[in-house]
């Protein structure tokens, strides 16, 4: 058995049957042993940073490790920026390189680029195979690796000699998983019983730990008032009544406001990230803060913790359900409050009655939530529509929403929906996207039609970078700098130029018609919503700036103070 | 060129173990700089299958945090906080 056979042979041992990838010179030994491979799936994107994106989605779908692979040089630059999206989000996945044959590494050879030293920076581990003996232990090493405690992407690069030099290693042993620390609660239980306002604040720590349902009956049993980031959206379900929402920049004035006035957050798998706590001198002062998270590093790192506890969410969180069933919390006023908050200022937006208006983004969303089934995927590109989506669409599963949220990536939204069409080949995916991002990827219609997935594309187009428009109009006085993109191409013609078919509407009265024709269709479809250049997202804190700080519609800054029964 | 304020760093001796592997170095490095510390000394011996580093380095923000990143590093075997000196970095014009 070669090296590249053993890689195959590791993703049988590790049940990994989908991957995606661009073949070239220095990976060709791997796809050598791919034709006589039927176990594993390999799908052909048309770009190198849609492979490393398809498999970013498949692993958030999914929740099992994703795998991408490319050649050396170019195809390996290329996957970087889907590397480093799901290095921010903590994706597990398995990257795999070719590189140049080992006599030629350091000679500037062709195709050679040192990959290992360019993504130090965005991986959770990385690997250069220079010794074949050793491939079978580090494919063993860095599959466990990428899935284990914080998950991250793990990258290994194996020159093309490798992967041609047959190897009497056996296949290594499965490696144990690390014993998760047992943490003592009984203190964070008695801070709980104490705090008159306490909050629960959750993240993608959720998820990552595949911890949703400890954490949905510890939500059920607590009945916190609860908020969560973006990357926690569908942790406490559609259906909790002391669901506050997303917090942050732009999340709902309940929610930040509630933040503002808790005298305890309990934080569970979030990692205060800027675009969700503001500035962080505001943020919470009220509150002693409990941190739980599998992460140790990500404990103090941005506001000390009064209490930590690290480990495996599914053995901590129960062990605060069984208590609170015992002797559950005394906070009935403070629960009151949060919910006249979320009536008065959750997110809010009216659905136009008017037959022949322009669409809103916020009215298009509402309307996919109600006609969507709940086991629908949506996943998102990077600008306002994602946070329209955010905002407005009801998650029951965080699985449910893909979002780039860490990076921010422009172009994840339609390979990240091929990943996790992959990954469930029946259910309802649906890319919902902005003219600007979908063209970071548009070539992917071409892996869709491949396949023929039947994915659903949702272009909300606007004609412009609608953020960036957004910031500059509230923030650089209007002064609008390069977002101009009213010369985009006719998206239904493009489509169809993919054989994909396609739909344009731009009326509210077309709103339902045009989601449920696209549903309905039994293959995969465009629908082209045409929205106005000048819609904004709101409320929004300024960059910097605390939550306290919100700006709405009316350009009126406001501070939860004014609210505070 | 202006003159600049003394701005005194906190100063910090960090011994690292770290497994014998490719860009074993480059990653403590990389961490040490992204997470906003700098080095002023540094030595490394070779033992068995480990390199055995010290880092003088100094810093406004917390050593703990920096510990706690190098510590995630898979490479990374142990870290040991020195000493803690009042201040050692001047900056000046």
């Amino acid at each position: 058995m070669n090296g590249a056979q053993h890689i195959l042979e590791a993703f049988h041992r590790h049940n990994i049957h989908t991957v995606f990838g661009y073949p070239g010179g220095c990976i060709m030994p791997l796809y050598d042993a791919l034709v006589d491979d039927v176990g594993v799936e390999h799908v052909l994107c048309r770009h190198e940073q849609a492979c490393a994106l398809a498999a970013d989605g498949y692993a958030r779908a999914s929740g099992e490790i994703g795998v991408c692979i490319a050649t050396s040089g170019p195809g390996a630059t290329n996957l970087i920026t889907g590397v480093a999206n799901a290095y921010m989000d903590s994706i597990p996945m398995l990257v795999i390189t070719g590189q140049v044959p080992s006599g030629l590494i350091g000679t500037d050879a062709f195709q050679e680029t040192d990959i290992l030293g360019m993504t130090l920076g965005i991986v959770k581990h990385s690997y250069l195979v220079d010794d074949a003996e050793a491939l079978p232990a580090i494919m063993e090493e860095a599959i466990n690796l990428a899935q284990s405690g914080r998950p991250g992407p793990v990258w290994i690069d194996i020159p093309k000699d490798i992967q041609l030099t047959e190897i009497e290693a056996p296949a290594a042993a499965t490696c144990a998983q690390p014993d998760p620390l047992c943490p003592e609660i009984s203190d964070a239980l008695a801070m709980l019983y104490s705090a008159k306002r306490p909050l629960l604040y959750s993240g993608g720590g959720v998820s990552l730990g595949r911890a949703e349902d400890s954490f949905r009956e510890f939500a059920n049993t607590s009945a916190l008032p609860d908020v969560v980031t973006l990357k926690g959206i569908g942790n406490p379900g559609k259906n909790n009544p002391h669901s506050l929402g997303m917090l942050g920049m732009h999340g709902s004035r309940a929610a930040n406001k509630a933040v503002d006035e808790c005298d305890l957050l309990l934080v569970i798998g979030a990692r205060l990230d800027d675009r969700a706590t503001g500035k962080l001198d505001g943020f919470a002062p009220n509150a002693r803060m409990i941190h739980i998270d599998a992460d140790a590093a990500e404990i103090n790192k941005l506001r000390p913790a009064d209490l930590a506890l690290r480990g495996d969410l599914n053995r901590i969180l129960p062990a605060f359900t069984e208590a609170l069933k015992e002797k559950p919390l005394a906070i009935a006023h403070w629960q009151k409050q949060c919910r006249t908050w979320h009536t008065t200022s959750g997110f809010q937006a009216a659905d136009n009655e008017e037959a022949l208006a322009p669409i809103t983004g916020p009215a298009f969303i509402r309307q996919l939530s109600r006609i969507t089934p709940d086991d629908t995927v949506i996943a998102c590109d990077v600008g306002q529509h994602q946070m329209w989506v955010a905002q407005h669409y009801e998650f029951d599963h965080p699985r449910h929403h893909l979002t780039s949220g860490g990076l921010g990536t422009m172009g994840f939204g339609l390979p990240a929906a091929i990943g996790a069409q992959f990954a469930n080949r029946r259910g309802t995916v649906i890319n919902v996207t902005g003219d600007g991002s979908f063209m970071m990827n548009a070539q992917e219609l071409a892996t869709i039609r491949r396949y023929n997935l039947p994915l659903k594309l949702i272009i909300l187009d606007n004609q412009c970078l609608g953020m960036v428009r957004q910031q500059q109009e509230l923030f650089y006085n209007n002064r609008e700098s390069h977002i101009n993109l009213d010369d985009n191409p006719d998206f239904v013609a493009m489509a169809r130029a993919f054989d994909i078919p396609a739909l344009h509407i731009e009326r509210t009265d077309q709103i339902r018609r045009g989601i449920e024709t696209i549903l309905a269709y039994d293959g995969p479809m465009l629908l082209h919503v045409a929205i106005s250049r000048e819609e904004n997202v709101w409320p929004i804190v300024k960059p910097g700036a605390s939550n306290r700080e919100m700006i709405d519609e009316n350009r009126r800054t406001s501070t939860s103070k004014e609210h505070v029964a | 060129m202006s003159a600049q304020a003394q701005t005194a760093l906190p100063s910090y001796t960090l011994n690292c173990r770290m497994n014998q592997e490719a860009a074993a170095l480059e990653r403590l490095c990389q961490v040490v700089r992204v997470r906003g510390f700098q080095i002023s000394r540094m030595s490394m011996e070779s033992a068995d299958d480990y390199l055995d580093i010290a880092l003088t380095l100094s810093g406004s923000r917390p050593i703990a945090m920096l510990r706690s990143q190098l510590e995630k590093l898979h490479t990374v075997v142990d870290v040991g906080l020195q000493e803690q000196a009042a201040s050692a970095r001047a900056v000046s014009a």
